[in-house]
């Protein structure tokens, strides 16, 4: 089915195009034959053998191509691009006529009297293709116009796409270098939408994100497309007498849940709901400690004998039915009637669930302190990274385009060439260095090695202290500093642009860092945000809700720290040239 | 620092840390890897508290997090760096391997100090047999067997009904399911009605939908996959072969294999599972969708049988004459086990007698029942690998719906007809070439035979390598690191008496000691991080190595291996790497130079524009990952990219969504769309380049009359084609490297990587290896043919195009 319509849909685009090149060629050849003025014989020659290569390459192209079948049959399946069904000499015709039509209007609103002539020679032209298009087009009985109706479908979706298809076309052509000949401000109109249509192509996944991270479980599969306007259940809250809700306290913690057992000496076993982590512990507790809260339970709508009702779930039963108690109409009210799931509806309004953020975080594994852990453990590796960075490579880089030594040029040019070394060649090695060491299962294999200076930054840097004039440093050795105190105080604030920009690149690369963690971190206490993300996509990959509220939250640091330091990071992304991978 | 009160505070906190610490450390720690908690396992969480009662010095600590999956390379390396977890919960199947390689602790001691005297201990005659000899490796014990499952035939009755004129024509009675292989067949040709617009409407049966593999229909037929000793991989003899060629008749039969898959994948899950909506009339699965069944379809009306089996084997004749057992199935199953080298095996041992225990099994039972009725879900229990829990648990939560009571002791009363995969060390590749096998016969690239012959290969060679290893000699890691460090020094000696013989002033010396001093963090960094590791990896690329055992001394065999028994692999590789490259640079030249273009306009707003452009570069790698695992999803109903495809190119073009990261032909496009997200922000070079080129060219070329597309020809690509060079040779450097993303996005978590490794990279290839296999050695190697092919790449790069060696001019 796929390949079939695919071949049928490649093989009208050849058609296509070998019938507009056999027009070409047709066309340079009158041109040739009534010697129009101002025509380069070299070029001509060459678009007359391009475009009748072209077109011969096409023809032949289809005769191979098994597509025969399908050009008849029409009706097996949709094919929404009306001129599809229009045999070729009907859209040729069809596009003759506007041709002419164009001419001809051209012509009689033209200023000179060679160009009218000129245009309305052109549009004479047209006419006679149209006369020849439309005998083709009679001769064949078989040949019909068949607009397939519903071939394109004008829903929201499609008239939006095709919107911004036209956008992106017309914003394309224009800075295509067409932009000088249109008017200033319907370039800038241009220009903007290009740039909003940009900007929702690019957003798009982020509010895909946010928008499935405040989302009910039920609106993540959609049969109507995808659920953009977030909707949460209405609920009331409700003392439930036969398994009323509790707030207790448990191991210092303030938890929810139900009575399941009375014991004879006055305390009772709890049943703990909430938080998720430690959901379905049970635990005696004395029953006077208790405190009835209420449940906030869902409301329903539907039908009771005819009449359309809302009502509140009391219960849900074994059997999958529920008991509802009516709210509405006031006629109704108080009474309760048992359904099956099928015959009522949620009543929903549209919001967001921000529950799914904080249980997101209660199914965090406790000893990670609802994630913050995680994120301690993340900022441990970003602050030791970019410390260790800037200070171990600004050092060497200031020796290298600084100060002179036996052998400086032999370890700058080492230093170089351990640029393009991977860093595959070293990770196993290294493991077992870090195991030797026992850091298995610690931070340290992810940041110590940023205290060695790496050979990128060490050459960035050496280019901008080459840029400081020598005088400075002059002046720094005449006032009797040291090496060091020149280092510190007159040379390091000098590169302080540059340090932001590796500042910010090691910041990204210790957050982003992936494989580091997946080697070396085993247990939750020791992990950062990144692998934690990872493991949350494998433990609850089918919460959707979860997982992107989560995801959401990883994002967010990163994100506020782009808006604070965005020069930087757009200097650095443009320096490093690393922003396509 | 320098403040006095800050070490008085420093002191303070010290104290009563040390004050503190041994309070808190006071219970035991028991570090368990691989029981999930979810909704579906509220009881696993019920013996853990109840364990956690009973032991009050215990502080049992469930590594929650990715335990669903456990993953081998994370259990390795936590064995392998000394913090291996105290239990782990296991795939049986895979215990042999884990146990040839040296990495569990056998349980034999812990059985003979406990049999008698502690009524949890686990008994063999407790279990079913088959069961028990999968945990089984080389006569002793290395798990204790948890939950069982084997396989059964689940077919909808009404659809039977509904087809009982064709059945009854047929010669097949619709009251009843099919027994045999040529049953089966003829069931599901009939129960096949025709395709409606080139598509399934509903299929009687696909032999491999649900859950049989190759595997089950092999031991029906006798097949085995790894013979007596030990030593010969199987899988070519004719038995399995015909197995086989049942698969490929049954997807035949009713249109193909490759329409079967399409079909399949539209399927989801839940309410619209495919058997719940009438999809499928018949399959083979296991007990675990009773589950689904019962809460979305418990009005469907299923029936349940043996799964059937040859017509030779049913009617006892030929090669079954003596054959006693009419039923065979497949049985797999999970185990706890104890990794080499726990902390806390004692205690371990405890926790795996209570879980695993008939007691230990009834709390988790009741306590998952609680929770589904909570809800208002039926229970059904699943199956266990002791046949004492399992008849316990029949009788306390026998389902009330007679229809599933009936699947379920169906399962129960199979499980001694259940055969096991082969208890062998190289379980993982077996299982993975089988796969492959299955799948190269059923989409006819060759025949079973060849199919099997050429899977049977690759198994032997890991036997091979195996058991040859004792034909390496051994070789003492020590020697090499001693005579390395002592190199190193003499070298540095050396260095130092040369400089010293140097002549010069004192002023010099002394800049020069501090520029030592200076350039030391990046030369020690060198020594013993890059140059010393990089020796290493060298020496390690001609050894066998696996951390656990001895390294064995090869010679050039990884080298030769690279290039001949994992040709596939690395082949495979590096043409993942040339495509993706070869995608991806073009595609985010022309986003990205659309963006660069479009940013360089003077427009209003241009700061949140930017912002929008830039952020996809910015987002953690690891959150776009996941991210785009969702807007990815192949299904509609779902994934943003489908769910548009749906909307706009379907009906416009009449193709149906791709199957992105689930499809082999799609999985490296789905990597290209995404590195076009974030294309937005690199692409200032591109601008710089444009810019770059002189605008006397062009004057000349539009004084030459020149159009536009011959000036973008003649002058602009050109000058551009070192950049383009550049980004090419780059873009593969970068394929070749890449990890993060294919490993979240890759849909199952260990064997291939993507569908039919389609997104397996010579990184991913390297780390597999390495970390996951630990074959150190065969990695080393792997990461030497990387860096000679960067090697290669960059001096071509520089040669080329010596406009882009920044620092030469500099000098």
């Amino acid at each position: 089915m796929t390949s079939s319509n695919f071949l049928f849909a490649f093989g009208t685009l050849l058609t296509w195009i070998g019938w507009f090149s056999a027009a070409g060629t047709v066309w340079t050849l009158f041109q040739m034959a009534i010697n129009r003025t101002g025509i380069d014989p070299r070029r001509t020659m060459r678009s007359l053998t391009s475009s009748g290569l072209t077109a011969a390459l096409c023809f032949i192209a289809l005769a191979v191509l098994p597509m025969h079948a399908s050009t008849k049959a029409s009706a097996g399946f949709r094919l929404p691009l009306v001129w599809f069904v229009m045999p070729y000499s009907g859209w040729l015709g069809c596009a003759s006529l506007a041709m002419a039509a164009y001419r001809l209007f051209q012509g009689i609103l033209s200023i000179s009297s060679t160009e009218r002539i000129e245009r309305i020679k052109a549009a004479g032209c047209w006419a006679l293709a149209l006369i020849a298009f439309v005998f083709l087009y009679r001769r064949d009985p078989a040949n019909k116009i068949e607009i397939i109706t519903g071939g394109l479908w004008l829903t929201t979706q499609t008239t939006v796409a095709v919107l911004l298809l036209a956008i992106a076309g017309i914003a394309a052509m224009v800075l295509a270098g067409r932009s000088t000949t249109t008017k200033g401000y319907a370039r800038t109109i241009v220009t903007q939408s290009a740039l909003l249509a940009g900007s929702i192509v690019f957003g798009l996944p982020f509010a895909f994100l946010v928008i499935t991270s405040f989302k009910e479980d039920r609106d993540m599969s959609s049969p109507n497309g995808i659920v953009w306007v977030p909707r949460v259940q209405d609920t009331v809250p409700y003392f439930d007498k036969k398994s009323p809700l509790y707030k207790a306290n448990f191991q210092n913690e303030t938890v929810e849940g139900t009575i399941a057992k009375k014991n004879s000496d006055g305390t009772v076993k709890m049943d703990i709901i909430r938080p998720m982590a430690i959901r379905g512990t049970s635990f005696d507790v004395p029953m006077a400690s208790l405190k009835e809260i209420p449940k906030e339970i869902p409301v329903v709508s539907g039908k009771a004998d005819g009449v359309s009702f809302e009502g509140k779930v009391i219960e849900e039963m074994d059997d999958g039915h529920r008991r509802v108690e009516f709210l509405q109409p006031a006629s109704l009210a108080g009474r309760q009637q048992v359904f099956a799931p099928a015959d009522v509806e949620p009543v929903r309004h549209i919001g967001l669930r921000w529950a799914n953020y904080s249980e997101a975080i209660s199914f965090l594994p406790p000893e990670t302190a609802n994630g913050l852990v995680y994120l301690k453990n993340t900022l441990i590796l970003v602050v030791m990274s970019v410390l260790g960075t800037i200070l171990s490579s600004a050092v060497v880089a200031y020796a290298f385009s600084r100060l002179r030594f036996p052998g400086r040029d032999v370890m700058f040019t080492v230093l170089l060439s351990t640029m393009m070394l991977p860093a595959a060649v070293t990770l196993m090695p290294q493991f077992l260095i870090f195991r030797s060491l026992n850091w298995i299962d610690t931070l340290y294999p992810l940041w110590v090695p940023a205290f060695f200076a790496s050979a990128f930054n060490v050459f960035l840097l050496r280019q901008f202290f080459k840029g400081i004039p020598m005088e400075l440093e002059d002046a720094a050795k005449i006032d009797g500093c040291t090496y060091l105190k020149t280092f510190w105080s007159v040379m390091l604030p000098q590169i302080k642009p540059a340090l932001a920009v590796i500042a910010v690149w090691t910041f990204m690369g210790a957050w982003n860092n992936f494989m580091g963690p997946l080697i070396y971190i085993n247990s939750p206490e020791n992990m950062p945000l990144s692998y934690a993300l990872q493991l949350f996509q494998g433990d609850r990959g089918g919460e959707p809700g979860l997982l992107m509220a989560f995801a959401t939250l990883c994002m967010m640091p990163v994100l506020a720290v782009f808006f604070f330091a965005q020069r930087y990071f757009i200097e650095g992304v443009t320096l490093s040239g690393l922003g396509g991978r | 620092m320098k403040s006095p009160r800050f070490g008085f505070l420093l002191a303070c906190a010290l104290a009563t840390m040390a004050g503190f610490a041994p309070a808190q450390q006071k219970k035991r720690d028991l570090v368990v890897w691989g029981i999930s908690f979810g909704p579906d396992t509220k009881g696993q969480e019920a013996v853990v508290r109840e364990f956690s009662r009973r032991h009050p010095d215990v502080n049992v600590r469930i590594l929650s997090m990715g335990a669903g999956n456990m993953n081998p390379q994370k259990l390795l390396t936590s064995i392998v760096g000394n913090v291996a977890p105290d239990v782990i919960n296991q795939d049986r199947f895979s215990v042999s391997d884990w146990a040839s390689r040296n990495a569990f602790t056998p349980l034999d001691d812990f059985i003979a100090k406990d049999a008698g005297k502690d009524p949890l201990c686990p008994r063999p005659d407790q279990y079913y047999k088959a069961v028990w000899a999968e945990a089984n490796y080389q006569g002793h014990l290395y798990g204790v067997p948890t939950g069982a499952d084997n396989r059964i035939l689940y077919y909808n009755k009404k659809i039977f009904r509904d087809n009982a004129d064709a059945l009854r024509a047929a010669g097949l009675d619709p009251e009843r399911p099919p027994r045999t292989w040529s049953e089966l067949l003829k069931y599901g040709k009939i129960l096949t009605p025709p395709l409606q617009n080139g598509q399934f409407v509903r299929t009687g049966f696909m032999p491999n939908f649900g859950n049989s593999w190759l595997y089950m229909y092999a031991f029906q037929n006798n097949a085995s996959f790894i013979s007596e000793d030990g030593r010969k991989c199987t899988m070519n003899t004719p038995e399995a072969a015909q197995a086989l060629k049942f698969i490929v008749d049954g997807y035949d039969q009713i249109g193909g294999y490759e329409k079967a898959k399409e079909f399949e994948s539209g399927f989801l899950t839940n309410e619209n599972d495919a058997f719940v909506l009438g999809k499928v009339a018949m399959k083979i699965d296991g007990d675990w969708i009773l589950n689904t069944l019962s809460r979305y379809g418990p009005s469907l009306e299923i029936g349940v049988a043996p799964p059937p089996v040859p017509d030779d084997r049913y009617y006892h004749r030929g090669r079954f004459k003596d054959e006693k057992d009419t039923y065979i199935t497949w049985l797999g199953g999970y185990c706890l086990a104890i990794p080499r080298g726990a902390r806390n095996p004692s205690d371990a041992w405890n926790f795996i007698k209570f879980f695993t225990s008939t007691e230990g099994r009834i709390i988790a039972d009741s306590a998952q029942k609680n929770w589904e009725q909570l809800r208002g879900r039926a229970f059904i229990p699943r199956q266990e690998g002791s046949r004492e829990a399992n008849e316990a648990i029949y009788q306390q939560f026998k389902p009330a719906d007679p229809k599933f009571a009936v699947a379920l002791r169906q399962h129960m009363d199979l499980m001694n007809f259940g055969r096991i995969r082969p208890v062998t060390f190289v379980g993982q590749t077996l299982w993975s070439n089988h796969v492959k096998a299955m799948e190269t016969a059923c989409y006819h690239k060759a025949s079973p035979e060849e199919a099997l012959q050429q899977a049977q290969q690759v198994v032997q060679r890991d036997l091979d390598a195996y058991f040859d290893r004792e034909t390496h000699p051994i070789i003492n890691l020590a020697i090499p690191l001693w005579i390395g460090i002592i190199l190193g020094i003499i070298g540095l000696v050396v260095l130092l008496v040369m400089f010293l013989r140097l002549k010069m002033g004192r002023l010099e010396r002394q800049e020069a000691w501090w520029a030592y001093l200076f350039v030391s963090p990046w030369a020690i960094g060198f020594l013993v991080l890059t140059l010393g590791p990089m020796l290493a990896s060298l020496f390690f690329s001609f050894t066998q190595y696996d951390v656990l055992n001895e390294a064995r001394w090869v010679g050039l065999k990884n080298y030769r291996d690279i290039g001949g028994a994992d040709w596939i692999n690395t082949a495979k590789s590096l043409a993942n790497a040339a495509y993706l490259a070869a995608l991806t640079v073009p595609s985010t030249l022309a986003v990205g130079l659309a963006i660069a273009l479009l940013l360089n306009q003077a427009a209003r707003g241009m700061r949140f524009y930017r912002t929008f452009f830039y952020m996809p570069a910015i987002v953690p790698g690891v959150a776009s990952a996941v991210l785009w695992l969702w807007v990815l999803t192949p299904d509609p109903n779902k994934g943003l990219l489908n769910a548009g495809w749906q909307q706009t190119i379907t009906p416009w073009l009449g193709l149906s969504p791709p199957g992105w990261t689930q499809s082999a032909d799609w999985s490296k496009s789905a990597l290209v769309v995404m590195s076009m997200w974030g294309a937005g922000s690199g692409m200032i070079l591109w601008l710089a380049g444009l810019k770059g080129v002189s605008t006397t060219l062009y004057e000349a070329a539009s004084i030459d009359g020149a159009n536009p597309r011959q000036t973008f020809w003649s002058i602009t690509f050109p000058q551009l084609s070192p950049i383009i060079f550049f980004n090419a040779v780059m873009g593969f450097i970068g394929a070749m490297q890449e990890f993060d993303r294919i490993y979240i996005m890759k849909p199952s978590a260990d064997g291939p990587v993507g569908p039919d490794d389609s997104m397996l990279t010579p990184v991913y290839s390297l780390f597999n290896n390495g970390f996951a296999y630990f074959k150190m050695g065969y990695a080393s190697s792997l990461a030497w043919m990387i860096f000679s092919i960067i090697l290669i790449l960059t001096y071509t790069q520089f040669k080329l195009s010596p406009r882009w060696v920044h620092y030469e001019t500099d000098k």
